[in-house]
């Protein structure tokens, strides 16, 4: 837009320089280290990483956590994304800062929450216990059901806002010419609407998926040592083993989804300014 | 179909909202034990919290941070921004990406990294390396927020003021920047929120007598089961909440989330 370039320049160094000093060049020498072996590059980090029993457990279960959540959020999020957007435009600001609230208050305070009401003298189980429905408390922290508790819980959010925009821009009458023409609520829902907001549910669906895949605050308060992730097992590997060779591996594979779900994103964003 | 809709609506905000409700009732109990419902009221395990000196120390170290890190990381981004968005700079888009690039990367990564690859060989401080951990992750932030309120500020007024007679420097600091406040403002108060809130950069970053708060709270609850950390969480929660609706009410913060 101005002429001066070299000003232009001058003004982005600064950022420019302290991103890659202080944040890229550290980063890739950290995943340099997963593919080396003493002096020479090589792929047995891998190799060892998945040999070992327990790492293959925690890799097959991040994901299928990370889908778990990314399913149950997409289906609960239509749900509640139509209610809001037939709430109509007055009740609709004050749900949207109700359902994005959870985002604004610390991970930690939003996670220790849960262990209140799942304890073991928690709210659940003092429910259960005294309408006689179990004589001893359950066990629920430190399980599978724990951490996918939480994860909905923090994630949701993230799905269910670009689905409430994307129901908002969707034409209104297509659904009642839809009914019209003898069209039932299910083949509404997955002829009409499904194809039109395909991207918000992309959208919401790569942050909820990786936002599941890297997070560390969750598992950490509700599945402990018993259910790890990732993320968990990077900081156990090296805060208990000095294993930075396991921790490498498990940050190519993370930084790999990330950036993969990032250009799918860009992607979709480039083919919507373009149409 | 529709009162199912409202009643799935209110269940999902029971659930997402219901937990603060109950942390913040659990940190008021009169008991020994964390215990929903709580043993008797009391206000007691919320003055525990301000004696505690590991989460006093903690408190201010993450605010000095929060403040630290999103200053720094506004006079690096809002200059980026302004040449990304006006100068039409050579490799645009491989910048763009760069400054942006912290975002994408889970943070216990970049925490390793810059323990590992910056700390340890350069033998820098621990505090510095939080400061350039958060800001590093913050940068992303100031520059899209600086670069949406620049797109909406358009540029013949600056021409004008040129034209005038006004240098570049003086159009930028008297024109440009007043008119992107709201703006900026926005991006502190997200920058702050979310330093004050991280975890996974600073869990490798910190030490003995150096640990931010939320850090704090996870060590501490891994061996105490009393209900300070519930009512510290409760003040935290309210704390955000107090943030938010002020920003909500001064500059409409939801447009930039």
């Amino acid at each position: 837009m101005f002429a001066n370039r070299r000003l232009g320049i001058l003004l982005l160094a600064p950022a420019t320089l302290f991103v890659l000093v202080g944040f890229i060049i550290p980063v890739l020498i950290l995943l340099a280290g997963a593919f080396r072996s003493g002096d020479t590059w090589t792929l047995t980090n891998y190799i060892d990483f998945f040999g070992q029993p327990l790492n293959r457990e925690v890799f097959v279960r991040t994901f299928r956590l990370g889908l778990i959540v990314t399913a149950v959020s997409a289906v609960i999020g239509y749900g509640v994304a139509m209610a809001v957007v037939e709430a109509g435009p007055k009740s609709k600001g004050r749900l949207v800062a109700m359902l994005v609230l959870p985002l604004m208050i610390s991970p930690v305070a939003r996670t220790y929450a849960w262990l209140v009401i799942l304890g073991r003298t928690g709210f659940v189980n003092v429910a259960l216990t005294s309408i006689g429905l179990t004589d001893a408390p359950l066990r629920i922290l430190f399980t599978e059901t724990a951490v996918f508790i939480g994860l909905i819980q923090l994630f949701f959010p993230l799905m269910v806002l670009p689905l409430i925009s994307s129901l908002e821009n969707m034409p209104r009458d297509v659904v009642p010419a839809a009914r019209v023409l003898g069209a039932s609520w299910f083949s509404v829902f997955f002829k009409v609407i499904l194809p039109l907001t395909r991207e918000g549910l992309v959208v919401g669906g790569t942050l909820v998926f990786v936002g599941s895949l890297t997070a560390y605050v969750t598992p950490a308060i509700l599945g402990g040592s018993k259910v790890l992730m990732l993320e968990t097992l990077l900081y156990q590997r090296v805060s208990v083993a000095n294993d930075f060779a396991s921790a490498a591996v498990i940050a190519v594979i993370l930084i790999a989804m990330s950036i993969l779900t990032n250009m799918l994103l860009k992607r979709l964003a480039s083919v919507r300014r373009g149409r | 179909m529709r009162i199912a809709g409202n009643l799935l609506l209110t269940l999902v905000l029971i659930f997402l909202i219901g937990p603060f409700v109950i942390i913040c009732i659990a940190g008021l109990s009169g008991g020994e034990t964390l215990a929903f419902p709580p043993d008797g009221l009391s206000l007691r395990w919320v003055q525990r919290v301000f004696e505690v000196e590991s989460f006093r120390s903690a408190f201010w170290l993450s605010i000095a941070l929060a403040i630290g890190s999103t200053l720094l990381a506004l006079i690096l981004g809002i200059p980026a921004a302004y040449a990304l968005d006006r100068y039409n700079p050579p490799m645009a888009e491989t910048i763009r990406n760069i400054v942006t690039a912290p975002i994408i990367v889970p943070g216990i990564i970049v925490g390793l990294a810059l323990l590992r690859h910056l700390v340890v060989p350069l033998g820098i401080p621990i505090t510095l390396a939080l400061i350039i951990g958060h800001t590093a992750l913050l940068v992303p932030y100031a520059v899209r927020v600086v670069s949406a309120s620049l797109v909406n500020l358009r540029t013949d007024v600056e021409e004008a003021a040129v034209m005038l007679g006004a240098s570049r420097l003086q159009s930028f600091f008297k024109v440009v920047l007043p008119n992107i406040r709201s703006g900026i403002l926005a991006a502190f108060i997200i920058g702050f929120i979310t330093s004050f809130n991280q975890v996974p950069i600073s869990l490798f970053l910190t030490g003995p007598g150096v640990t931010t708060l939320p850090i704090g709270m996870m060590f501490y609850m891994e061996f105490n089961y009393d209900p300070s950390v519930a009512a510290l969480s409760g003040l935290l929660a309210i704390m955000s909440l107090a943030i938010v609706m002020l920003a909500e009410k001064l500059l409409g913060l939801s447009r930039y989330v």
